[in-house]
């Protein structure tokens, strides 16, 4: 396992117009696919997918046999999902515009590892916690946290922290 | 993105930035702030400017004493924590980080022992901020006296020299111009016994002998006095927003009823050569501790300036305002309360000079 710096890439919206796909609800339909699979994977029921994704139980179902859904919705979802890490994140959000299911879609399509350290010269000012969009950071005693297992490496909070005392890695396993 | 919006009323300032998670507001009161820029020393991200204080102070012109560029604070609270008068407050979901363990606090206190004061009102006098009131309930004077009095009215001749000569105006007339109904110059006289402490002058100076009294407390002690009857009952209060725990009350106290405990230790020193004796110090000082000498007989040269140190908080405001950079405050203490956060004892530690 070893460590390395994040680059952060910027979006290149062509990929998305050359599939024919700019409805953000198709997106949205193959990012939940993508999503629908994994946790299937992971051994989730049909039934606790569909609350997870709040969805019906039938669409669920329909999505994981590939009915109602375009496959080149899911070819630009799974183009999305192997964006760098910020720009996954943010267009996720601004496709769903919704917190929570932008979290549980980016922890569950994201495939990278991150290792997030916060340094002695934190003073706590939570600005890193409000800008979080994975709210993957807490404050305690003055100090902020970060849950390694939620942070997708998108280092908006440590973009923002005045005192830079952010540290995020990204865990390179099998190296 | 989150962003921090900031609205000014009155000199007044409040930062605020609000996220899904949680509200951050920093208040700023401009009355209570004392000008001493500890605020700007500790700011992390230099967001406070300390204004021009000493023209601020004297009325020169109506500006609030700092200023926060709400583009740099990231409301982090350490301003609220240092400030030693609460200008500052920076407030979590409308709860002060003042309420809060993990934030350290100054340590500092004033406070007035009820059991213990006499309400003779010396610190209320000497407090340089008007921050105490003390409220107190004299004796009945009537109580602590006794005595009988009469006037017999068919001997008086209501000439008034008993009324003009009572130094308790104890004695009350109905004066009246005389008619030839009624040809007299008063039509009664009377004695009000709450106000007589028969002092016996009235007896003494009444030119036909026309009133009795006696003074008991003379002839037999005071044995029919209740000792209860004498005691002065009152409360103290001290007005947090105003006190600066510059310890004035502490010194005057006759009795050591007063106590007051500062955030802030270390030295004041006046450079005298360099001194111009302007006054901007004096005026700015929140503890009286600066003023000028008064000479005390013809022809003698005082000093330009003088200091109480006693009463020195170290704030550093005569030192922000001085034009000639005579004065030099130095700090080697700062007390607050206990915190787990490493950089913010850093930050705090970092106002010894």
């Amino acid at each position: 396992m070893r460590f390395v710096e994040i680059y952060i890439l910027k979006i290149n919206i062509s990929v998305i117009n050359t599939h024919g796909v700019q409805m953000p609800k198709h997106i949205v339909s193959g990012l939940k696919y993508l999503t629908a699979v994994e946790l299937i994977r992971d051994g989730l029921s049909q039934k606790e997918v569909a609350k997870i994704l709040e969805m019906d139980r039938s669409t669920v179902s329909h999505y994981l046999n590939g009915r109602n859904l375009s496959w080149n919705s899911i070819e630009v979802a799974e183009i999305i999902t192997k964006f760098c890490p910020r720009d996954f994140l943010t267009l996720t959000y601004a496709l769903l515009d919704n917190s929570e299911k932008t979290r549980i879609i980016v922890k569950t399509c994201s495939k990278k590892e991150f290792q997030a350290n916060i340094e002695e010269s934190c003073i706590g000012c939570g600005l890193c916690a409000d800008t979080c969009l994975m709210n993957a950071i807490v404050l305690d005693d003055l100090k902020a946290h970060i849950d390694s297992n939620w942070c997708n490496g998108c280092l908006m909070c440590r973009d923002v922290c005045p005192t830079n005392s952010i540290k995020i890695l990204e865990v390179e396993n099998g190296c | 993105m989150v962003a921090n919006t900031k609205e000014v009323k009155e000199n007044d300032i409040c930062v605020q930035r609000i996220s899904p998670e949680e509200k951050r507001e920093l208040n700023f009161k401009d009355d209570i702030c004392i000008g001493c820029g500890i605020c700007e020393k500790i700011c992390p991200v230099e967001a406070i400017d300390l204004g021009d204080i000493g023209a601020i102070e004297r009325n020169e012109i109506d500006e609030s004493k700092i200023s926060v560029d709400e583009e740099k604070c990231v409301l982090c609270g350490m301003c609220s924590s240092a400030c030693p008068v609460d200008a500052l407050e920076l407030k979590l979901d409308d709860k002060s980080i003042k309420e809060m363990d993990e934030y350290p606090q100054l340590i500092k206190s004033a406070e007035i022992d009820d059991e213990t004061c006499i309400y003779c009102k010396a610190c209320e006098t000497a407090c340089p901020r008007e921050a105490i009131t003390i409220a107190r309930i004299l004796p009945d004077r009537s109580k602590l006296v006794t005595g009988e009095i009469e006037i017999d009215k068919d001997t008086c001749i209501n000439c008034g020299v008993c009324e003009e000569m009572c130094p308790a105006d104890a004695i009350e007339m109905e004066h009246h111009l005389p008619t030839s109904s009624d040809p007299t110059i008063s039509s009664d006289i009377n004695v009000n016994k709450d106000k007589c402490v028969y002092c016996l002058i009235c007896k003494k100076s009444c030119p036909v002998d026309a009133i009795k009294a006696v003074c008991r407390s003379c002839s037999y002690g005071e044995y029919d006095l209740k000792p209860e009857d004498s005691e002065i009952e009152g409360s103290s209060f001290i007005d947090d927003d105003a006190c600066v725990n510059c310890g004035w009350c502490e010194e005057i106290c006759p009795v050591d009823a007063a106590k007051v405990e500062k955030s802030y230790a270390g030295e004041l020193d006046v450079d005298l050569e360099k001194c111009n004796a302007c006054g901007a110090c004096i005026d700015i000082c929140p503890c009286n501790v600066l003023s000028f000498p008064e000479s005390t007989k013809p022809g003698e040269i005082v000093e330009k300036l003088k200091k109480d140190e006693n009463f020195c908080i170290y704030c550093g405001a005569c030192e922000n305002v001085c034009p000639v950079e005579a004065i030099d405050v130095k700090r080697t203490d700062v007390k607050f309360t206990p915190t787990k956060s490493k950089s913010w004892k850093k930050q705090l530690e970092s106002l010894k000079t």
